[in-house]
């Protein structure tokens, strides 16, 4: 009996880390969580387009171009708040990215476009998909992670200067759009896009 | 063979604090190598050769599962190898920092094997009779209860073999059954051990004022030094940690406090602490020696 039991256990073991690692690493991978009901949907802002449901995308080969940056400027006159090890990822002139003419796809989302252009310029990016929200959430670029700056901190992308307040895998992408994601160090405030915080904490 | 054993309960106790406390709270690799070193050296001085083999059967897993699993979960860091199937990237700093969490998951299981080994009841009853008489009491019993069932569970196998009814032979269901009334005469012992238990205490007075607490050990100069010793080098590596020189830090990128003369010591000072029943070992057996050659 005592001779069995070992072996016996650490298969339980590995079994259960398995499937622990299948579950959360495997869920994620090809399907992106179901759409969100209506109920959660937040209210977008005025002159943005409806989200979309990333699931129900259709991404075809037809080429359009638009621009994608990605900065943290407010960053630079914080350098002091952050860790020394964070401080010194923080680029000179705020760019991670600096804007530039990019291709992507019929049919693909801003987090679509994010994950390939990082991707391809070997720029650290780390999302984690949210069921409720039925998108991406963005959690860092280039090692810097929400959080890193105070508990109001985190990414926020906007599209041609309007923060569309839904997921990035939700906003489909127009020929000509200027996407730019901002680091903020106060929930929006600090980027220009605070009226779309403070109308959710008004309700 | 093992000299620290011997020592008094109250070194062996502070002993085992500072270095659980410090395997758990420093990260850095040096600490962790360490640590894990000399946990694996002193168990193996404890229970024998066979200790290495079922030393390396629970940590070679346990530090593969976690070495891997931490990447999955963790992607933080500048050093990207490739992209998880999910899209996030693999990063080597994850790896590392998966490595040094499982160095340190073992560590401390060896470490409390160790104490397991050394601490036996009676050296807790004395320690803690006084403060807290019931909590030592119970601890003292939970302790001896493994091995006290698996002694018994030994006895019954033992007699239940001589009747042929043991799980050695016979098909599946057979040795299932045997198995299963060996489990069910331990069963019945395990509850009529408790009520002896119970009235032997009962019988003798247990949970009257006045009581004292058995205890052998005397506290000697040899102890006083030992103790010194533990309580100096844990004070010292107190201080170098506060000061941060056992810093490190696996996220963005690997590195730690740069070297000093300072930090250097404070490092001497963790090998040294963790080392010191090794020591004390090596030392009796070159005195034994030498007053054997003398003779």
């Amino acid at each position: 009996m005592k001779k069995f039991s070992k072996p016996i256990l650490a298969v339980l073991c590995v079994l259960a880390v398995l499937a622990i690692a299948y579950f959360a690493g495997g869920g994620s991978s090809d399907k992106v969580p179901a759409p969100a009901p209506d109920a959660f949907a937040a209210e977008t802002s005025i002159g943005v387009p409806p989200p979309m449901d990333a699931e129900d995308a259709v991404i075809s080969d037809v080429e359009h171009t638009c621009t994608l940056s990605v900065r943290c400027d407010t960053l630079l006159d914080r350098l002091d708040t952050l860790a020394p090890e964070k401080a010194a990822l923080v680029p000179v002139d705020g760019a991670l990215y600096a804007e530039q003419e990019v291709t992507f796809y019929e049919g693909e989302s801003v987090f679509n476009l994010l994950a390939r252009e990082m991707k391809q310029n070997g720029i650290h990016l780390e999302f984690v998909n949210t069921p409720l929200y039925g998108s991406a959430y963005i959690e860092g670029i280039g090692n810097l992670y929400e959080f890193d700056c105070g508990e109001l901190s985190g990414w926020m992308y906007k599209v041609n200067d309007r923060f569309p307040n839904y997921g990035c895998s939700r906003y489909r992408l127009k020929e000509g759009d200027r996407v730019e994601w901002v680091y903020t160090c106060d929930l929006g405030r600090d980027v220009g896009g605070g009226t779309v915080t403070e109308r959710q904490n008004d309700e | 063979m093992n000299e620290f054993k011997t020592y008094h309960p109250i070194v062996s106790f502070a002993y085992f604090g500072f270095v659980i406390a410090f395997s758990m709270v420093f990260m850095h690799p040096f600490c962790l190598a360490v640590s894990l070193v000399c946990a694996f050296v002193f168990s193996v001085m404890l229970k024998g050769r066979k200790a290495v083999k079922t030393n390396l059967l629970y940590m070679l897993p346990v530090m593969l599962l976690t070495a891997l699993a931490n990447p999955l979960f963790s992607h933080a860091g500048t050093t990207v190898l490739c992209y998880l199937p999910s899209g996030n990237p693999l990063t080597l700093e994850s790896v590392e920092y998966g490595l040094a969490a499982a160095a340190m998951l073992v560590g401390v299981l060896c470490w409390f094997s160790c104490f397991n080994a050394v601490m036996t009841s009676d050296k807790l009853v004395c320690l803690f009779g006084r403060a807290i008489p019931s909590l030592s009491l119970i601890l003292s019993m939970t302790l001896r209860f493994v091995p006290h069932y698996a002694a018994q569970l030994k006895t019954v196998v033992r007699a239940q073999k001589c009747l042929g009814r043991d799980m050695s032979s016979g098909s599946l269901v057979e040795r299932a059954k045997h198995g299963l009334s060996i489990l069910s005469v331990l069963t019945t012992w395990a509850l009529e051990n408790a009520v002896d238990t119970a009235d032997s205490m009962k019988s003798r007075g247990y949970g009257l004022p006045g009581r004292t607490a058995f205890s052998i050990f005397t506290f000697d100069r040899r102890d006083k030094a030992a103790l010194a010793c533990i309580f100096v080098l844990g004070a010292y590596v107190c201080v170098g940690g506060l000061c941060g020189a056992l810093d490190f830090h696996y996220f963005p990128a690997v590195g730690g406090a740069e070297y000093s003369f300072f930090g250097a010591s404070v490092f001497a000072a963790y090998l040294a602490l963790c080392a010191l029943p090794i020591v004390i070992e090596l030392w009796e057996v070159r005195r034994w020696k030498a007053i054997e050659s003398n003779t």
